[in-house]
């Protein structure tokens, strides 16, 4: 398994077999953010660990090649990051991105770049928001026929302040492009989050969706879990734990459950 | 032996009385079939014995063991042995039944939970539904069709237990193999635990499997007769409009004859 560990923004473990090329940009006098660059040259896996005791800042360049499969899984945990994400994504290829955020606090901007036929894009992004925590994710459908499928996940805790500002953009001249949006906030707080979705579509052979929804669980589903014994608090915490481990793979879970079940035990 | 009496009881939502006057004692070992049109306030009358707070009780009572359960939430009434086999079982994503079941029994058994027997119980029960296995690895319902909801329904009070049951429609949606699977294993618990069971439906053929004691026509928010498995015959001949003329009605009590249903 590829894997690059993190810490404040330096890589200090980088395990990767000869399909990814990685490169590390340390910030000097011309640029003022370290830079991590991975070329995907064959399909292949990554995992990424992010760990920060201090405010961090990266740039992160990830591009893919024509044909290849691409799987990513992101874990993220300490104190506040702000991060850039640029994707470059060629012909024919596809790019799974989970990822898991636990932070004190997040500005992330992902500008996504489909530039070739049949690129496709999918992109799933959990965390428990307990400061600000604004993300802005930006998908460029270059050529007709690429794929975008967008999910934020977040849960709304404490200090909490959560945004997401989803944006997709298909040209005029790009057809039969397919373009979802997924965007959930469960806010347990009384402050304020936002998502904001847009669609910036001029072409008409294009199927586009998209659903955003902030507040709490239903009314029906509590009950629903009442039904068998199981109290509001207890029900509340298993729809959470739920929410948030969805889309996960079983291998990926143990190290979440550990996280969640310091707020949801 | 345990009852459950509801009486006088008038529930309304927005202001719309949607139970009027609804009176039914279902006692340990009887089985009630509630037959009645469409609209006429079946799911609200499960739903409200379940304590559903969308549900506003503006009269009347609802006893469990002569003790009034009002104003007892909808778990509390879970944990005293009432269970709700819903008609659209929602799908949770995330949740596995597995995880969802277990965190029921552990609540409700404390430290007397044992992970082992849970775990064979629930292959054996999975089993006898004719269930795919995987499916209890899955989130609640999610990808499952119509069917699979309602044996997962069956699954869900099998696992629980309970000393009371209300199964609303649990044969909508249902094929005639599992309509089969699922109304024999209702029986199965039946003979096994002896429960108070209500069976709210609208067709005959689930009544095929689970043989009621007590059947009673519900129409506008009451039961305007009641009778023995005879009436399904009635009701299925003749349909409901037979049922509306008033010397039919029998407001607020309903009398039985002896039936011969648990030969």
């Amino acid at each position: 398994m590829n894997k690059i560990i993190v810490v404040n923004d330096i890589p200090e473990i980088v395990s990767l077999d000869d399909k990814i090329e990685f490169t590390f940009l340390e910030k000097n006098e011309l640029f003022s953010i370290n830079s991590l660059k991975i070329k995907v040259k064959k399909s292949t896996s990554l995992e990424i660990e992010y760990r920060s005791q201090e405010n961090t800042k990266l740039d992160i360049f990830i591009s893919v090649k024509e044909n290849v499969k691409f799987k990513l899984f992101e874990y993220r945990e300490g104190n506040h990051t702000k991060v850039q994400y640029k994707y470059y994504l060629e012909e024919n290829s596809k790019t799974d991105i989970d990822k898991f955020y636990h932070l004190s606090g997040a500005k992330e901007m992902v500008i996504v770049n489909l530039n070739g036929k049949k690129a496709e894009f999918n992109y799933n992004l959990k965390t428990i928001s307990v400061n600000e925590e604004k993300y802005d994710l930006i998908v460029y459908h270059n050529y007709s026929n690429t794929v975008s499928n967008i999910k934020n996940n977040g849960v709304n805790i404490l200090d909490g302040v959560l945004t997401f500002n989803v944006s997709g953009f298909v040209l005029n001249n790009k057809k039969d492009c397919i373009l979802n949006q997924n965007n959930r906030i469960i806010n347990l707080t009384d402050n304020k989050c936002q998502i904001n979705p847009n669609l910036f579509i001029d072409n008409n052979d294009v199927e586009a969706n998209h659903s955003a929804l902030i507040g709490r669980f239903s009314d029906e589903e509590i009950f629903y879990l009442q039904r068998l014994g199981i109290d509001e608090s207890n029900a509340t915490n298993l729809l959470i734990k739920g929410f948030l481990l969805s889309d996960f793979k079983k291998t990926k879970q143990s190290k979440l459950i550990k996280i969640i079940d310091q707020y949801w035990r | 032996m345990h009852s459950l009496k509801i009486i006088n009881l008038t529930v309304e939502v927005e202001k719309k009385k949607i139970l009027v006057d609804f009176n039914l004692e279902i006692k340990s070992g009887e089985i009630h079939a509630i037959m009645g049109p469409n609209g006429t306030g079946k799911s609200t009358l499960a739903k409200v014995i379940m304590g559903d707070p969308y549900y506003k009780v503006i009269k009347g009572d609802i006893l469990f063991d002569e003790e009034s359960i009002l104003t007892l939430s909808v778990d509390e009434r879970a944990r005293l042995g009432i269970f709700l086999g819903m008609q659209m079982p929602l799908e949770i994503e995330g949740v596995t039944n597995a995880d969802f079941l277990r965190t029921a029994l552990n609540i409700k058994k404390g430290s007397d939970f044992s992970l082992i027997p849970f775990i064979k119980k629930l292959d054996q029960t999975v089993e006898h539904l004719k269930m795919d296995k995987k499916m209890i690895h899955r989130g609640i319902n999610q990808g499952f069709s119509g069917g699979e909801r309602k044996k997962n329904e069956i699954l869900q009070m099998y696992m629980l237990e309970p000393s009371m049951i209300v199964l609303d429609e649990i044969d909508s949606g249902l094929d005639v193999d599992s309509l089969k699977v699922v109304g024999e294993n209702v029986m199965n618990y039946y003979k096994e635990n002896n429960p108070g069971l209500l069976v709210i439906t609208h067709y005959q053929r689930l009544l095929d499997y689970i043989k009621p004691d007590y059947v009673h026509i519900m129409m506008n928010g009451s039961i305007i007769k009641s009778g023995d498995v005879n009436l399904v015959k009635e009701i299925e001949e003749q349909g409901y409009e037979k049922f509306t003329t008033p010397k039919d009605i029998i407001s607020g009590t309903y009398t039985v004859k002896e039936t011969s249903q648990n030969e």
